[in-house]
């Protein structure tokens, strides 16, 4: 199961990186369940999200991707390991999307935009500056003054984009960020997300189910093992942007990646 | 749904449609009237008479003690604004903070539900007998000069209290209950972009209680308009509608009761209107998120 070397590289265990933006260090998370007993969530994950650099995580369903970039944002305390950034950063520096929900209904676009902004506490001349700075890149100047009601699921999934932006962070979590859409509108989204990253230096941990998305993005896949979570594989994604889903370089990748995902899913049962 | 069915919504939903299938019910209603009034009953008066009442406002009626029903739907609307008002500003931030804080919660919950189911008109001989006559005006003036602010000196605050008492649970417990459902997604979205308590109350919590608030009120604002009434009839009073549908029952001038049944009715519904109107846009959001 070995990759040509140029497409991709397999590493084991965790790699010393050469600008990781964040390490995780032997992450534990336990969970209580209705009857008091303890399930180990995650066991003993370790791995760096390198500066500038788009970490995919995949694994099976219910195998604590949801629960890892929680931790990560600290929303929750692990029970052992830590999270550290190698920068110390101001609270607001984390930008955090996650599948459904991250807009605010009864905010228009504008405003869901500018929150991030509004919370700093800039002018409002300032905000609105930003925002259709922002509204431009993404396309969705024209949608400004819409609810997220209104919107398509794409539109939606570009207005949290653009809030992200706002809130100036150097990394971006993303919790499926693009999933429940149809295919094309991926596509394009993920095309945005990639410029976007280059264009402004973004460190990406982006967590999907779709082993596509994972090899399309992705500088480095995480491949997680279930029930406890831990890292079954790392893999380096070298193919060159833009990334050709016909080419068989591509192919291969997924291949690979799919094989060792139902290895993990074999092993389990 | 066959095509007649279909012609039949459409018609009931056309301007002329709700107009005719609209009126059928006053219209019977006036047949009644008119029945009643050819059966040569002396309580019940003409329309005419009902229409000259409500055509001359500011005519006082022949009782001595009455005022013109401009006036008393003045005064209505005075102490309505004052016991509501104050039962709305009440009741949020106190919504908000036992929605907010467990201690706080733990403290007002069971006060408030004995409290809440108890009828505010009941209160009423209780609330006169505490706070005798006092009203605003001989609160910020002194009972001695009291009767020179003959407007404020019947805003009565007994009468203040049981209004304040009927706004106030309903919009208490809207509060607490949009309040807390508020989605913990919200809520951490604001954490992570660095945002105090009180910006996360301002942006997150207190617009996703908005129309929880706005059907509290709409509540509050129908319980305090009977009690109200109620309320004015009781002895004690000298102005408002209640008091004036009162008196001119005492005189037998009954065009007067039946203007201000009249009057109570449409006031009644315009006010319910203007918060169905503010409860819509407060939560137009929520009946189109997926």
């Amino acid at each position: 199961m070995s990759v040509q070397p140029g497409t991709g590289s397999r590493v084991k265990g965790r790699t010393v990186a050469a600008a990781p933006f964040l390490s995780i260090f032997n992450i534990r998370k336990d969970f209580l369940t209705r009857d008091n007993q303890t399930v180990r969530a995650i066991d003993d994950v370790s791995f760096d999200a390198e500066a500038g650099k788009i970490t995919c995580i995949v694994g099976p369903t219910g195998s604590g991707k949801s629960t890892l970039l929680r931790l990560i944002a600290g929303l929750d305390d692990p029970d052992a390991g830590k999270v550290s950034l190698h920068e110390a950063l101001p609270a607001g520096s984390i930008g955090y999307m996650t599948q459904e929900h991250s807009l605010f209904p009864w905010l228009r676009v504008k405003a869901n935009i500018g929150l991030p902004i509004d919370v700093k506490g800039e002018s409002p001349e300032e905000r609105d500056r930003t925002v259709r700075k922002i509204a431009g890149a993404l396309g969705i100047t024209d949608a400004l003054d819409r609810y997220p009601y209104e919107l398509s699921g794409g539109m939606q999934r570009r207005t949290a984009l653009g809030r992200l932006m706002a809130s100036g962070s150097g990394c971006w979590l993303m919790d499926e960020p693009f999933s429940a859409l149809d295919d094309r509108t991926v596509h394009q989204l993920q095309r945005l997300l990639l410029k976007l990253v280059s264009e402004n230096g973004k460190t990406v941990v982006f967590v999907t189910h779709s082993i596509d998305e994972a090899v399309f993005l992705g500088d480095r896949i995480i491949v997680l093992s279930a029930g406890p979570c831990r890292v079954a594989d790392i893999f380096d994604n070298g193919l060159a942007h833009p990334r050709d889903r016909l080419s068989p370089e591509f192919g291969r990748l997924i291949e690979t990646v799919r094989c060792r995902l139902e290895t993990v899913i074999e092993e389990k049962a | 749904m066959n095509d007649r069915e279909k012609a039949g919504k459409a018609w009931a939903d056309s301007l002329p449609g709700k107009f005719l299938l609209g009126s059928i019910l006053p219209a019977l209603l006036l047949f009644i009237w008119w029945l009643a009034v050819r059966s040569g009953t002396a309580v019940v008066p003409t329309f005419m008479e009902v229409l000259d009442v409500l055509a001359h406002p500011f005519q006082v009626p022949p009782d001595l003690y009455s005022r013109s029903l401009a006036f008393s739907v003045m005064m209505t609307m005075l102490r309505l604004a004052i016991g509501f008002g104050l039962g709305v500003l009440t009741a949020v931030p106190l919504g908000l903070l036992a929605a907010g804080s467990r201690v706080a919660d733990r403290i007002l919950y069971p006060l408030i539900q004995v409290a809440r189911p108890i009828n505010p008109i009941v209160l009423l001989p209780i609330a006169t007998v505490a706070f005798g006559l006092s009203s605003i005006a001989s609160v910020v003036v002194g009972g001695e000069d009291a009767w020179r602010h003959d407007v404020w000196d019947q805003v009565q605050l007994a009468m203040i209290f049981i209004l304040w008492w009927g706004a106030f649970f309903p919009v208490f417990l809207g509060t607490i209950s949009g309040a807390r459902s508020v989605r913990t997604a919200y809520i951490e979205t604001m954490r992570l972009l660095g945002a105090s308590r009180m910006m996360v109350l301002r942006k997150v919590v207190i617009p996703n209680a908005l129309p929880s608030i706005a059907s509290g009120m709409r509540i509050g604002l129908g319980v305090t308009w009977l009690v109200l009434i109620a309320a004015e009839i009781f002895p004690g009073t000298r102005s408002g509608i209640g008091y004036m549908l009162c008196t001119a029952c005492k005189t037998s001038d009954y065009q007067y009761t039946f203007a201000a049944m009249l009057v109570i009715g449409i006031v009644g519904l315009m006010s319910d209107i203007l918060l169905l109107r503010f409860e819509r846009s407060a939560g137009h959001w929520q009946s189109r998120e997926r």
